[in-house]
């Protein structure tokens, strides 16, 4: 076993709100993006992605950086504390090239969050080490012939003369070919349901060759240069300390640990659509139409202020849904997927509405905008990477009607911690999550926490009363629901229902980021502005009029969005300068 | 579903009021009538996936005030198995 | 009845032969390897060329085979079918003729339509690099000399510049520019003097990426005096009304996209298992489907509507084919994101795991629809101009019955497509959204004598309600030159579709006894294509709040368009493809 060493890669992450004129680490290692000697610019990354590989560049990048430690919890020497940490990070990596964010970035999470939450002391040690080395890891979890509905798995392991025995295949398993440790789903028992499952860690290098082929590469509208392939085993034996937790666990702990995987994900991705965003005002303030630039056209300004609006709802999303990991464990099997629906639905929206902004430039493949159509084309992968919108749905909607009957109006509102983007919270801890969600859903309880009782600005009053009656409605509406409506064989309005309530879900996520940062050292973030303008925009969803009152707030939203991309800042809750 | 939790220790458990309890939670989900809901299939032979029987154990612990695993419906996965964890815990407590 | 404009293009396919057939030369295997390759579909247009399609380009009365541009339009949709690459690249002649067809004089319309029955492909050069949509700022001039004009000036991202013998530029012919400060000229590149043009590299694009989107640079290009189409400073009125033709063209582009995807996601539905049960089962998958089709069928009635208007209903073009342009795009896009979902990661995905990778083609391709010819924003943003005139039109209220009875009516016979009588703005406003009260009238008695579900009607009377109050909204803005406010968008939006609910009750209503109701498979009968088309419609421009979702213990605002599974199904069974009137699957006759 590998001798772990603490030090050099361990350097002190800077505080979320430290010092924002100060881009973080991984960040100044990409340095400018837009300089075309850059070589891990965009015009090096959209290159590769012409060529179909990574780029090599962009791998040493991660590589010094030590991307891997990421991954490892820290105490088993590597950097995974909290997950919205993890996230900002890998959006980092998404912000310049999805390939690479997926591919070496996410999958890890994906390939080893089950084997820290189920796997024994030696199985956690020895993936600690492939991944503190930087090696790519695998997930082969999924099969193309039934996607998301994993209890269906075929791929077989049959105990014989004290081992394991492996037969089946995997497609569609990113990395699969490359990766020095994979994990594999397994069936281990021909009844239906949910205990005939199991997970075993694979060294790929410890298996008989001859016992395991691998399958041609996916190729992908998007993401060229990511490795899809796909993995059979033939018989291959396994020694019995492969499998990961007890027979039959694997389902369990996979729902557990997606949650993480969902969370993190989501708020990983929303890299793409800073890039986008910053690519198409690039092209509005340079750009003149009709003798004047695009951005003084008041659709324009309206168009971008959205988008901008609708990435900081995404982010007040994703990192409440990454920071109750860790503070509303029991709750997150609701909170991932309802985030993981929301979010990618959100981005793809703001993206075509940037597409039409950029106009024809959004169909080039070259040119100085080519990197908003590299990240359009790379979105819809990363969004159907892992878990589509359908799946997320139907995992929240058997939940939601005892959250209405037990939660919604009863419980009280979560610790301030949960929002608090400054302050450091316990260590992730995968033994705290549950398979499904308890009657306790506090990040909603925010709502009528800070919405009803704080909240003093008309405007925002009115938004949050809004709110508080859509919550109403949806607890009266999912108590009534038809029973069958709260089942696999949900009808289309169970479906908008869950749909709904993930929407109450990111306005509650909202005020709540909002309130308990008053001591954000932007005074935007302080101002009301923002949170006016996304309450706008989530209610909007819910079939309201956008309230007049709003207009002067998106006014002001498009003049933060002009400033911070004038002083190259992401356009998160943050607002960090990117270099 | 009604949610009438009597208060804990005064309670006097059936077996087959449970049974028939949770016959007719399966039937009202799959909208059929509660006599083509056999206690001895397993519920995923119903179409009632691994999320769907997660949702099982609230729907019991509202019923019964007491507190299940998540996968109840997994590790018991017919409605008789259900019923006999059920009676067991009860009684226990009772 | 089969309605001519479909068997014109049945037939037209069928010559073309089944594309699941590797050995035939349009099949789908060419397709998709030449778009990996970034290969113009060379052969395919020779193909094409041969099998008569440039005829269908030029009018009757130049020479062609062009008689209803419905004929056009379908067979293009038929085309776009199998590939939106060969669709764009063939069809651009059509683009870059039209001007001549609006404002060229005998001669010149003569000419033209003999080259382009020869198969000279021919290019329309509007744009430039630092202009894109603002066609009066463009910096190519035409400077006056003995005999003709010089040239200077580069175009850019202009379909088929390196390919076309022929562009047709808009330039400016007068150093201060303005409305009347540009012509169209009419180059021809083998007559030009050697160093006096160069072709600019094809564009690396998302989609289509066998096409020759390319450029041209013109440096003191002599030409002729009988280059120039119409009167020298006419540029702007006639590229204005030859988009009025071709946006209306670009709808096929959408329809033949939406068309394979909902195809493709039908058979996709019925083979795969979810849960024990196959998607098409499933109510949530079957929502999908059915929202797909229903968004299908809004964007086939508003197009069959708009290229019969553009023979019965000239003067109301700048309306129509502005609603067309973006609405038509806009529905196909919702559509095929729906799809995607329903299909999941296969939709993602090059190769032979699924149909080739047809469908993660047609989802790149079409994306160059809603941004080409007029983006959706410039579509819109020509409806907020027209506000005021709608607005007054709408209140006098005057209907040109016949014109409207022939648009609607498919039986009706076209007069012939006259080009001269197209204008610039709606005079009389939009008959068909004039004549909105009486059809609801109309569909009132047939529900009242049993002939459709009552629920129809009372979607025809809330239509009427919204056309009254996005009419009311519109009278109420404010005209601002340029700087249209970001909500008259959001209007123009609603304008569209209430345009394209009025066009389907039209077409419904004067269509109904006529069609075969075996044939589609009960989509007319009771009128369901109409229900669905209003419902749906409605649903945007009344959004439902979340009290009209729980009533009841659960209702369903859309419930209706799930009985479009059942004959979205029959003609899958049949070897139809998707569509409001049948059509049978590609390179089959019925």
């Amino acid at each position: 076993m590998t001798v772990i060493d603490p030090s050099p890669r361990q350097a002190e992450r800077l505080g979320p709100l430290d010092e924002l004129d100060t881009p973080e680490p991984l960040e100044a290692l990409f340095g400018d993006p837009a300089d075309p000697g850059n070589p891990v610019g965009h015009q090096a990354f959209v290159d590769a992605d012409e060529r179909g590989d990574f780029l090599p560049a962009g791998r040493k990048t991660l590589e010094s950086f030590g991307i891997g430690a990421e991954f490892v919890p820290r105490a088993l020497g590597g950097r995974l504390g909290q997950a919205d940490d993890l996230a900002r990070v890998l959006r980092t990596v998404f912000r310049h090239d999805g390939a690479l964010a997926l591919g070496l970035g996410a999958i890890n999470l994906i390939a080893s969050s089950t084997v820290w939450a189920a796997g024994d002391a030696g199985q956690r040690r020895w993936l600690a080490s492939v991944l503190l080395d930087n090696h790519p890891t695998a997930g082969a979890i999924t099969e193309l012939a039934h996607g998301d509905d994993l209890s269906r798995t075929r791929l077989r392991a049959t105990e014989r003369e004290g081992g394991v025995v492996l037969d089946g295949r995997k497609e569609v398993i990113n990395n699969v070919a490359r990766a020095h440790a994979v994990t594999v789903l397994a069936r281990t028992s021909e009844e239906p349901g949910s205990r005939s499952h199991t997970l075993f860690l694979v060294d790929p290098a410890a298996v008989p060759r001859e016992r395991m082929r691998f399958l041609p590469r996916y190729r992908t509208s998007g993401m060229r240069g990511t490795h899809l392939g796909g993995v059979e085993f033939l018989d291959c034996p396994l020694p019995a300390s492969a499998a990961v937790g007890g027979y039959g666990d694997a389902m369990e702990t996979i729902l557990r640990c997606f949650q993480v995987t969902k969370s993190v994900a989501s708020g990983a991705a929303l890299g793409m659509v800073d890039t986008m965003l910053r690519t198409v005002v690039d092209f509005g303030t340079q750009r003149r139409l009709y003798g004047r630039s695009v951005t003084e056209l008041p659709y324009v300004e309206a168009e971008l202020a959205d988008v901008f609006t609708d990435l900081l709802i995404c982010d007040a999303m994703t990192t409440t849904a990454c920071r109750a990991l860790h503070v509303l464990p029991r709750q997150t099997s609701v909170y991932a997927a309802a985030t993981k629906y929301l979010v990618p639905e959100i981005e793809q929206h703001a993206a075509d509405r940037l597409a039409l902004v950029l106009g024809a430039r959004s169909f080039l493949r070259e040119g100085p905008h080519a990197a908003f159509q590299k990240h359009f084309r790379d979105l819809p992968v990363a969004a159907l990477a892992h878990s589509g919108a359908t799946v997320c749905l139907a995992t929240i909607i058997p939940q939601l009607p005892r959250l209405a009957r037990r939660s919604w109006f009863t419980s009280s509102a979560p610790e301030p911690a949960l929002f608090q983007l400054g302050r450091p919270l316990p260590d992730l801890d995968f033994g705290q999550l549950e398979a499904n969600a308890g009657p306790d859903d506090q990040i909603v309880a925010t709502l009528l926490d800070v919405g009803q009782d704080r909240v003093t600005d008309p405007t925002l009053r009115t938004l949050c009363g809004r709110l508080v009656d859509e919550l109403r409605i949806l607890r009266d509406g999912w108590r009534a629901l038809a029973p069958r409506n709260r089942t696999p064989f949900a009808g289309p309005v169970g479906f908008e229902l869950a749909e709904r309530y993930a929407v109450v879900l990111a306005a509650s996520a909202c005020l709540g980021v909002w309130w308990h940062n008053q001591d954000h050292p932007n005074p935007f973030m302080r101002d009301t502005a923002w949170v006016v303008s996304a309450l706008d925009r989530l209610t909007v969803r819910l079939g309201h009029e956008p309230l007049p009152q709003a207009q002067s707030a998106t006014r002001q939203v498009f003049a933060e969005l002009l400033s911070r991309h004038a002083e190259h800042r992401a356009f998160d809750l943050i607002g960090r300068r990117l270099h | 579903m009604a949610t009438s939790a009597p208060a804990p220790g005064t309670r006097i458990v059936d077996r087959e009021e449970i049974r028939s309890k949770l016959l007719s939670l399966v039937a009202s989900y799959l909208e059929q009538p509660v006599t083509d809901i056999q206690s001895d299939v397993k519920l995923v032979e119903y179409g009632l996936d691994s999320i769907f029987a997660l949702t099982l154990c609230g729907d019991v612990e509202d019923e019964y005030g007491i507190e299940v695993k998540s996968t109840l419906a997994w590790d018991h996965p017919t409605v008789d198995a259900i019923t006999d964890h059920l009676y067991d815990t009860l009684t226990a407590e009772a | 009845m089969r309605h001519s404009a479909y068997r014109v293009a049945e037939e037209f396919d069928h010559l073309l032969g089944d594309p699941r057939d590797a050995g035939r030369l349009f099949s789908h295997a060419r397709s998709l390897v030449l778009d990996e390759r970034e290969e113009f579909p060379l052969e395919i247009c020779r193909e094409l060329d041969l099998l008569g399609l440039p005829a269908h380009y030029v009018p009757v009365a130049h020479g062609g085979a062009m008689r209803a541009f419905e004929d056009t339009l379908q067979i293009m949709r038929g085309i776009a079918r199998r590939d939106l690459t060969v669709a764009i690249a063939h069809g651009k002649t059509f683009l870059g003729a039209a001007s001549v067809w609006v404002a060229g004089d005998p001669r010149q319309s003569r000419d033209l339509g003999a080259e382009v029955l020869r198969g000279t492909p021919v290019s329309w050069g509007l744009t430039e690099r630092e202009h894109g949509s603002d066609l009066l700022a463009g910096e190519v001039c035409a400077e006056r000399t003995a005999d003709g004009y010089r040239v200077t000036g580069e175009k850019w991202l202009i379909n088929n510049a390196t390919r076309g013998d022929l562009v047709c530029v808009l330039a400016r012919t007068a150093p201060e520019g303005g409305s009347r400060g540009f012509s169209v000229l009419m180059i021809d590149k083998r007559g030009l003097g050697p160093g006096s043009f160069r072709t600019l590299p094809a564009a690396r694009l998302h989609g289509i990426r066998g096409a020759d989107i390319s450029g041209v640079a013109f440096t003191g290009a002599e030409v002729g005096r009988s280059a120039l189409i119409g009167a020298e400073g006419d540029g702007l009125e006639i590229v204005l009304k030859s988009l009025q033709l071709t946006r209306i063209l670009c709808a096929a582009l959408s329809l033949g996209a939406l068309d394979q995807a909902l195809d493709m996601a039908t058979g996709y539905a019925l083979a795969r298992h979810n849960h024990g049960t196959p998607l098409v089962g499933l109510p949530q998958s079957r929502r999908l489907l059915a929202r797909s089709y229903a968004d299908l069928l809004t964007a086939e009635a508003l197009t069959v509507f708009a290229a019969r208007a553009l023979h019965t209903l000239p003067g109301e073009l700048s309306t129509v084919s502005a609603v067309t342009k973006f609405l038509v795009p806009t529905l196909a896009e919702q559509a095929l994101g729906r799809l995607s979902r329903l299909v999941g990661t296969r939709s993602l995905l090059l190769g032979d795991t699924f149909e080739h990778g047809r469908f993660q083609k047609v989802l790149r391709d079409h994306r160059i629809v809603g941004i080409f010819d007029g983006s959706s924003v410039i579509n819109l943003n020509s409806l907020v101009n027209q506000f005021p005139l709608l607005a007054r039109a709408h209140r006098r209220g005057e209907v040109d019955e016949a014109g409207l009875h022939a648009a609607a009516g498919l039986a009706d016979r076209l007069p012939e497509l006259d080009p001269g009588r197209l204008e610039l703005l709606p005079r009389r406003g939009s008959s068909v959204l004039h004549a909105v009260p009486a059809a609801v009238a109309e569909l009132r008695s047939l529900a009242a004598a049993g002939e459709v579900p009552a629920s129809l009607a009372r979607r025809a009377v809330e239509l009427a309600e919204v056309v009254d109050e996005v009419i009311e909204q519109i009278g109420r803005h404010k005209p601002v030159p340029v700087a249209a406010p970001a909500r008259s968008f959001g209007l123009a939006e609603n304008y569209a579709r209430c345009f394209a609910a009025a066009a389907a009750l039209q077409l419904w209503l004067r269509n109904r006894s006529a069609v075969d109701s075996a044939a589609t498979h009960g989509l007319w009968e009771s009128g369901l294509w109409l229900e669905c088309t209003l419902t749906t419609l409605l649903r945007r421009l009344r959004p439902t709040r979340t009290e009209h979702l729980v009533a009841g213990g659960g209702e369903d605002p859309e419930a209706v368009v799930d009985q479009l599974v059942e004959p979205l199904l029959a003609q899958h069974a049949a070897g139809q493809l998707p569509s409001l009137l049948p059509y049978s699957r590609l390179g089959a006759l019925v």
